[in-house]
C-alpha cells in the first residue's frame, strides 16, 4: 500500500481545530471519519484520489492535491507551501 | 490454548516519522490501542506506540500533536510466537510489565498482536459456556 509520507504535510484549520495530514492513508481516514461535510464534489474526488493512490494506480501527490481541494470546499484554512 | 487462538491478527503499522495525531486517527480507524512502528521501505520493526503512550507522553507532558512517533514510542519489539502456549505469553507480559505482545509467525514475520483484553475476553467466553462443576457443598 502506497501510504508513506507526502513530500510536505498539509495543515488544515477550523476554529478550535487543527488537522495535520501527512500521508494518503491519513488523508483517507480524515475524509472518512473527521470531515465536516458528508458530501461534496471535491470531497468525492479526494476520496477517489486517495483510494487510487493507496492501490498504487495514482501518485500520492495527486491524492494530496485532491485533499487540499476538498479542504477548501469544506472551508478549512489551509497551511501549505505548495 | 495457543497464542494464535486468541491473538488479534493485525497488519496495521506506522512509520517513526508519522505524527502522533495521525497515529491516533489510525488507532481509532483500526480499532486498536497499539500500533507497531516499522521503518518504511525497509520493513524493520523498531517499536510500538500505544494509546497510553499518547496520553502520558504527549497530552500529559503538553507536547504538540505534531510530535513524531519516534520521540515517544516504546523502543523494542518484544513478542511471542503464534505457536506459543498462552500461559507462556501471559508470563512474559508479567515479566516485562506489558499489556501487549507482538506476535510473530514461524518465519519471524509480524502476524498480529495479543493483548490482555484478548485473553480476558477469551476466558470470559469460556466461563460463559462452561457449566460450573458441582461442588457438593450445600448451603
Amino acid at each position: 500500500m502506497n501510504d508513506r509520507l507526502w513530500s510536505e504535510a498539509v495543515i488544515i484549520e477550523a476554529p478550535g481545530r487543527q488537522l495535520r495530514v501527512e500521508s494518503t492513508r491519513d488523508a483517507e481516514i480524515c475524509l472518512r471519519r473527521y470531515w465536516p461535510l458528508k458530501d461534496g464534489r471535491a470531497l468525492n474526488l479526494a476520496r477517489d484520489a486517495c483510494q487510487r493512490a493507496l492501490s498504487g494506480s495514482a501518485s500520492p501527490d495527486s491524492a494530496r492535491r485532491a485533499f487540499v481541494e476538498a479542504a477548501r470546499e469544506a472551508e478549512f484554512e489551509i497551511r501549505s507551501w505548495s | 490454548m495457543k497464542v494464535r487462538d486468541v491473538m488479534t491478527r493485525q497488519v496495521v503499522t506506522a512509520s517513526p516519522n508519522d505524527s502522533v495525531q495521525a497515529v491516533a486517527r489510525l488507532m481509532a480507524d483500526a480499532e486498536t490501542g497499539a500500533i507497531p512502528i516499522e521503518v518504511p521501505g525497509v520493513g524493520n520493526l523498531v517499536g510500538v506506540i500505544t494509546d497510553r503512550d499518547i496520553v502520558l507522553r504527549v497530552v500529559a507532558e503538553g507536547l504538540a500533536s505534531t510530535t513524531a512517533v519516534s520521540e515517544i514510542m516504546s523502543v523494542g519489539i518484544e513478542g511471542c510466537l503464534e505457536e506459543d502456549d498462552l500461559r507462556e505469553a501471559v508470563r512474559k507480559m508479567e515479566e516485562l510489565n506489558m499489556r501487549r505482545l507482538l506476535v510473530y509467525d514461524n518465519e519471524r514475520q509480524l502476524s498480529g498482536i495479543i493483548t490482555l483484553g484478548d485473553i480476558t475476553a477469551e476466558y470470559r467466553d469460556i466461563a460463559d459456556t462452561d457449566p460450573r462443576p458441582e461442588t457438593g457443598v450445600q448451603t
